[in-house]
């Protein structure tokens, strides 16, 4: 065999994706030659190379939740406009498919004879058989759990006042209801999926609105998070970061997502509020360095003097 | 089936389908893009290209594959701009010539506890991401495919429309410049 030839194909052998003949062909070789033995090494040391990087970069890791999520209510939005392509498009646009598919015509004519035939047949046997299901009582079905997945959209939640009972409507292919407590999991559910994925924002505002008072959950506490760090209207931010304040101390997930509202956020409400809430902790490492950041260069002079008296209180560090 | 309703214009079956394959789509965008607002408007052009043409899918290879085609088509696009405005990047040449993102040598404020090793991992990252530049875009297809999602070639081939062959040269060609520009890294 040519050494030639094992060169081409050690990158296919360290793949995986070599015969098992030619991949015994090649041991046998390498097995025999140094100079290839030596090529065989020096490609999995590019390869023990690449796994070390691969390890420690982020990019190469799966996106994180909150992208992913972002991509999604971008994509939903969008399609709420999009339309797909008429059917008479598709024929004008695809004259090849015509042709591929008239060498099915014989058995697809034959199948529409069967099909019609079985239908006819049905269709009498049901036409004669006596009709007893009009005579049972009607009762009502219960109305199923949402899946995420199904969910299109959610078009309004409304607390009945003085009481505990919240009213849902959400769209499935058709627009359905759900009614029950903020402790009903459905309910939970669907308003989970309105803080992160509803384009409306009042909706969205409802949602983080009534879930602020299960701010315990960690499940709601991430769908705050989340609505702190990327919805587009302030209004629901604020609220969201209400909510979030009792935990900045104890939970440094919240703790970071109030850093980096305080940093980056566009409305300078939710800065204030953020500053505010981060008081307690201003001694914490990661703080007192958010707080040096904005003493020295704020474009808000408000923020910028509100930070140099929180680090003016501080004790120095040697 | 959910493809058969998608068809029919059924949006909740499209976004389920979304939802089967959008974070392997994001993680190939967010690695051939390298930014997450490009892999975002990757990922939404691929998804809105698929909604508007699903019609045309004849099941005649996997929606998978069909998916893929587009996803990869966009990244090519991107890549091929990014090859023509590239003398605007804020780049740098190390010891050995080769060119690196200045911005990939911010510090990180979040660092490890050992600032060395997070210093050498950060340099090897630099020059992994430079070679990786450095090669065609159809090259860094072939390779992302084959390295970071462990397609099968034939499934590479089938997706890039071209066959397993051409899939295997154009990988040996895509290592054996890798395997040059980092030969100094081993």
């Amino acid at each position: 065999m040519k050494c030639e030839w094992v060169r081409e194909n050690i990158v296919l052998q360290v793949y995986g994706e070599l015969a098992d003949d030619a991949r015994y062909e090649l041991e046998q070789h390498v097995a025999r030659c140094a100079d290839c033995a030596a090529e065989l090494k020096a490609e999995q040391e590019f390869h023990a190379l690449l796994a070390q990087d691969r390890a420690a970069d982020p990019l190469l890791t799966d996106p994180s939740p909150n992208l992913l999520a972002a991509s999604r209510m971008r994509l939903q939005e969008a399609l709420e406009t999009a339309k797909q392509g008429s059917f008479w498009s598709r024929l004008a646009f695809d004259p090849a498919n015509w042709l591929l598919q008239m060498k099915f015509s014989p058995t697809l004519a034959a199948a529409i004879l069967i099909i019609g035939f079985l239908g006819g047949v049905g269709t009498m046997r049901e036409i004669s058989r006596p009709t007893t299901t009009a005579a049972l009582p009607n009762t009502p079905t219960p109305t199923p759990v949402p899946t995420e997945a199904s969910i299109t959209g959610i078009s309004s939640i409304v607390q009945e006042p003085g009481t505990n009972q919240i009213s849902i409507k959400y769209n499935t292919v058709s627009t359905q209801e759900a009614q029950g407590s903020l402790n009903d999991q459905k309910i939970q559910q669907l308003l989970l999926y309105a803080a992160r994925n509803n384009y409306n924002t009042g909706v969205r505002f409802d949602s983080v609105d009534l879930l602020a008072q299960k701010s315990g959950d960690t499940q709601v506490r991430e769908a705050l998070i989340y609505a702190l760090q990327n919805d587009t209207n302030p209004g629901v931010r604020l609220k969201s970061i209400g909510a979030l304040g009792n935990y900045v101390k104890d939970d440094t997930n919240v703790r970071d997502a109030v850093l980096r509202a305080l940093v980056n956020d566009t409305n300078s409400g939710v800065r204030i509020e953020a500053l505010r809430l981060i008081e307690p902790v201003k001694a914490d490492g990661s703080v007192r360095g958010v707080l040096m950041a904005l003493a020295a260069k704020d474009q808000s002079t408000y923020i910028k003097s509100q930070a140099r008296t929180m680090l003016a209180q501080l004790p120095e560090i040697d | 089936m959910l493809i058969r309703e998608a068809q029919r214009g059924n949006r909740a079956a499209f976004e389920e389908l979304v939802r089967h394959y959008d974070q392997a789509v994001l993680r190939l965008a967010l690695h051939l893009t390298g930014t997450e607002q490009d892999a975002q408007d990757v990922y939404q052009d691929a998804f809105l290209k698929a909604y508007k043409n699903i019609g045309n899918f004849r099941f005649e290879c996997s929606f998978y594959t069909w998916i893929y085609r587009i996803v990869t088509n966009l990244c090519l696009d991107h890549l091929r701009k990014r090859n023509v405005r590239k003398e605007d990047a804020p780049v740098a040449k190390d010891a050995s010539g080769g060119e690196y993102d200045l911005l990939d040598q911010v510090a990180d404020v979040r660092a490890g506890a050992n600032p060395e090793r997070d210093l050498l991992r950060r340099q090897l990252g630099a020059r992994i991401a430079g070679a990786l530049e450095k090669l065609t875009p159809r090259e860094r297809m072939v390779f992302e495919l084959k390295h970071y999602h462990g397609l099968k070639l034939r499934t590479v081939g089938e997706i890039l429309k071209t066959t397993e062959e051409t899939a295997k040269n154009t990988l040996f060609r895509a290592t054996q410049k890798l395997r040059g520009a980092l030969a100094d890294m081993r």
